[in-house]
């Protein structure tokens, strides 16, 4: 892994990581405050089955159903996808369409390991983000007045994470494999979004029930990690595709030309 | 004899639609200044990145400083230095930190030839690359690429945007270079550039070579030009029709005539009339170059 790409790269992420770091901070502490308040009324709502899949199926009554819907079904996997996928698309494809990695590439540096380097500053971003979570968790938890243990905070973002390194993964295959921006992250964009709506809706319908285990979704949120604990048959199934898919981009910039 | 610092053989890459580049053979010695000259599309580009292996030949093979571009590609990259042509770097990053990095993918370099290099340049490490000007920016293109000591240099379009003082150090150190024996692979699409600095040339059109040879020898083969200034208008015809005369134009009391060989016809039709004047035009590398773009074309 080239080491000097690793700290390039972060440092080129470092001002959207903390921007989307310190926001997800913020809306989780406003979501543990609002709790108390509207906890109790939105609990009572009769909200759609398909509806309810796709903000986790969660029991909205409760603070960990609130948290799960709120932030464990949209806007964490949200921001962290966003993050993982833009990063990972600029840092490949983004740089070889500004004519940067053919310079970077005159240099003596395996295209695979140039390509490693970008991959591990993506997935410590994802980490940050991760951290950030679990830190907003705790604090807006508190806020609300607890409920949750720390076991299951820790479970969470550990799912979280290994959700973002899957999801930066896919993007770094496209954008090493094809060299192509707007594919990279409009396909890995697509195929999360495919991800959520095939968890929330095809257990719904008995006959494609099965296609949930097609779903990244699936892998981080179906056990229900801030209910239930960490799902370790998760992390391994989001590990080895974010581990197969990196090795798949690192092959795919050796065997091709680049575009400029 | 030492072995050539690039030599290709029959090195092609098809991009499709008569694109690219086709059956390349070429030999730059070490030790040389040797210019690689064409229109913009002739395959200049394409050359290069081959030779780099950030694309890889459809045909044929090419190896540089020894060992083959593509199976040898690291330990290549580890003993040259490339300016991209059009070069593009982090636009936030200051000029110091791009350097810095490019450095340590080499494993670093000694920063005090990077800053005698920039003060050579006059170059501004300390501005964002994107507040800096073309010309700017080409400085820190020429400062990456030499700042290893690289025994090869790689360098597409390397006069671009440079001022003329700035052009002129360049062309300092690229005497300086060559004297250590290090070699310099430069493309340009206009001649005049790098006619000060190189001692052979290879002019590519459309992706072939059309010749390679020392500018000496180029200059040889050059046709002659007259300017003749009578002392009332003479008609262009009365040249044309001469034996060895390959052009003439007449603008008022002047007639400029083309030729190759002796001057003796020109000289002597000239005598027929009242001449104030004669002036001899020597044929640039220009026009050579120009000449056989027409040759190609008209073939």
């Amino acid at each position: 892994m080239s080491w000097p790409t690793l700290e390039m790269t972060l440092r080129l992420r470092v001002l959207s990581t903390v921007s989307g770091a310190l926001g997800l901070i913020a809306v989780l502490l406003a979501v543990g405050a609002l709790f108390p308040s509207v906890g109790h009324t939105i609990g009572t709502l009769n909200i759609p089955k398909g509806v309810s899949n796709l903000l986790g199926g969660a029991d909205y009554a409760t603070l960990t159903g609130w948290y799960t819907s709120e932030i464990g079904s949209v806007y964490g996997p949200l921001v962290i996808a966003a993050l993982a996928i833009t990063g990972a698309s600029a840092t490949t494809a983004g740089e070889e369409e500004d004519r940067i990695l053919g310079l970077l590439l005159a240099h003596p540096v395996k295209r695979s390991r140039l390509v490693a380097g970008k991959a591990a500053a993506i997935a410590f971003v994802v980490v940050i983000i991760a951290i950030a979570t679990w830190a907003g968790l705790i604090a807006g938890v508190a806020i609300a007045g607890g409920g949750i243990s720390l076991a299951h905070i820790t479970a969470f973002a550990l799912q979280l994470a290994f959700f973002g390194f899957a999801t930066g993964a896919l993007a770094i295959a496209l954008g090493a494999g094809t060299g192509r921006r707007a594919l990279t992250a409009g396909v890995a964009a697509g195929v999360v979004i495919a991800g959520w709506l095939i968890n929330g809706f095809a257990p719904l319908v008995s006959a494609i029930a099965w296609l949930k285990y097609l779903s990244v979704f699936y892998y981080y949120a179906g056990h229900d990690p801030l209910a239930n604990g960490v799902d370790i048959g998760g992390l391994i199934v989001l590990g080895a595709v974010a581990v197969l898919l990196t090795a798949l981009g690192m092959v795919g910039i050796e065997r091709r030309d680049l575009r400029a | 004899m030492p072995e050539a610092a690039i030599a290709t053989s029959g090195l092609t890459k098809d991009f499709g639609s008569g694109r690219g580049l086709f059956g390349l053979d070429l030999e730059v010695r070490q030790g040389e200044v040797f210019g690689f000259l064409g229109p913009n599309g002739a395959g200049k580009s394409t050359t290069m990145r081959l030779l780099l292996d950030l694309i890889r030949p459809t045909a044929g093979s090419a190896r540089v400083l020894g060992l083959d571009s593509v199976s040898d590609s690291l330990a290549i990259r580890r003993r040259i230095g490339f300016l991209p042509g059009d070069l593009a770097l982090y636009p936030k990053l200051t000029g110091r930190v791009a350097l810095d990095y490019l450095a340590r993918l080499r494993g670093g370099v000694d920063s005090r030839i990077r800053d005698s290099l920039a003060q050579r340049f006059d170059a501004d490490l300390d501005r964002p690359i994107h507040e800096l000007s073309t010309g700017n920016r080409q400085k820190l293109g020429l400062i990456q690429a030499f700042m290893h000591e690289p025994e090869l240099l790689i360098l597409d379009e390397p006069i671009a945007g440079l001022d003329p003082l700035v052009q002129q150090s360049f062309h300092a150190l690229l005497g300086e270079v060559s004297a250590e024996g290090r070699t310099v692979f430069l493309s340009s699409h206009t001649l005049s550039e790098v006619e000060r600095v190189t001692q052979r040339l290879a002019i590519l059109r459309q992706g072939r070579v059309v010749v390679v040879d020392s500018l000496e020898n180029l200059r040889k083969v050059a046709v002659q030009r007259l300017e003749i200034e009578f002392a009332g208008p003479v008609a262009a015809h009365e040249f044309e029709v001469l034996a060895g005369v390959t052009g003439a134009t007449a603008e008022g009391r002047t007639v400029i005539v083309s030729f190759a060989g002796s001057a003796d016809a020109v000289v002597k039709t000239a005598a027929a009339h009242e001449v104030l004047a004669i002036r001899p035009h020597e044929e640039d590398l220009e026009d050579i170059f120009l000449r056989y773009y027409r040759v190609e074309a008209d073939a």
